[in-house]
């Protein structure tokens, strides 16, 4: 045992094999990281799809009936009324499900608007529909 | 004799090992991310042409004894689920959840007892699971 604690040599080969082990551990990872982080948000943009049910005119708002349509959950980021963002009640749908975006908005009647709807992953859908008179 | 002599050569002599290591490692990695993006890509595109190639129509809709009866029919080739129901009029819409499935070139009856259809001119539609809509326009009394 003192022999081995006095006997200091073949420490350096072991330290820097180790020291290796580790960086090339740690690239590893980081490039394991950085492949599903990449894959991940192409996914996300890929597998959108999303589907305007139903518009309905209201006073003082315009209500859209949407169902997710695709392969993963969306979440509406922005919502433009004539290429001007209008705010909007929040809505995150899942796979397959279906919810009212109440977007205020105040419509004149009988005239055509271009509602777009656009996606937290970049996805819009946009349509042209008519205000009842 | 020649291939013995060149196989402990080769054994010796480990410069380049790491090299190799590195490249394999790294072809690995993307190859990962383009069989994912191409496998992706492919069922996407598998979805968009399934939808592509739905097309249902409302033939028909009728008051009958026990309810509204409504007729729709598959003009497609691929088997529909139909989801979603909408009565809609100029100061209401109602919207149904409903699971209709019809076979490719088939017609279908659908009856239900508990709408509540609106006089005068209305609209109906229907919506597939994924994400065609067919419109219905008439009068009722």
């Amino acid at each position: 045992m003192r022999k081995l604690s006095w006997n200091r040599r073949g420490i350096t080969p072991v330290l820097s094999s180790l020291l290796l082990t580790v960086i090339a551990v740690a690239g590893m990872s980081i490039a394991v990281s950085a492949t599903y982080v990449i894959t991940d948000g192409l996914h996300d943009n890929m597998g959108e799809r999303l589907i305007v049910e139903d518009v309905w005119f209201t006073t003082g708002q315009v209500s859209l009936y949407l169902r997710n349509v695709g392969k993963v959950s969306i979440k509406v980021a922005a919502v433009y009324v004539n290429r001007t963002r209008q705010s909007f009640t929040s809505l995150e749908l899942e796979e397959n499900n279906h919810g009212w975006l109440n977007v205020t908005y105040s419509w004149s009647a009988d005239s055509a608007c271009e509602i777009k709807v656009v996606t937290r992953s970049g996805t819009n859908v946009v349509d042209y529909y008519m205000s009842p008179s | 004799m020649l291939w013995i002599i060149t196989c402990r050569r080769l054994k010796r002599n480990q410069r380049g090992v790491s090299n190799i290591i590195v490249v394999v490692l790294s072809l690995v990695i993307i190859l990962a991310i383009v069989s994912n993006i191409v496998l992706w890509n492919y069922e996407m595109n598998q979805v968009d042409w399934e939808k592509m190639r739905e097309n249902v129509t409302i033939t028909n809709v009728e008051n009958v004894t026990y309810g509204f009866q409504f007729t729709f029919e598959n003009n497609g080739g691929l088997t529909v689920h139909l989801v979603s129901l909408w009565i809609i009029n100029s100061t209401d819409h109602q919207r149904y959840d409903i699971s209709v499935f019809i076979n490719s070139a088939a017609t279908n009856n659908y009856l239900r007892d508990d709408i509540y259809f609106p006089t005068g001119n209305y609209t109906v539609k229907v919506v597939t699971e994924r994400g065609n809509v067919a419109i219905y326009s008439g009068i009722s009394n």
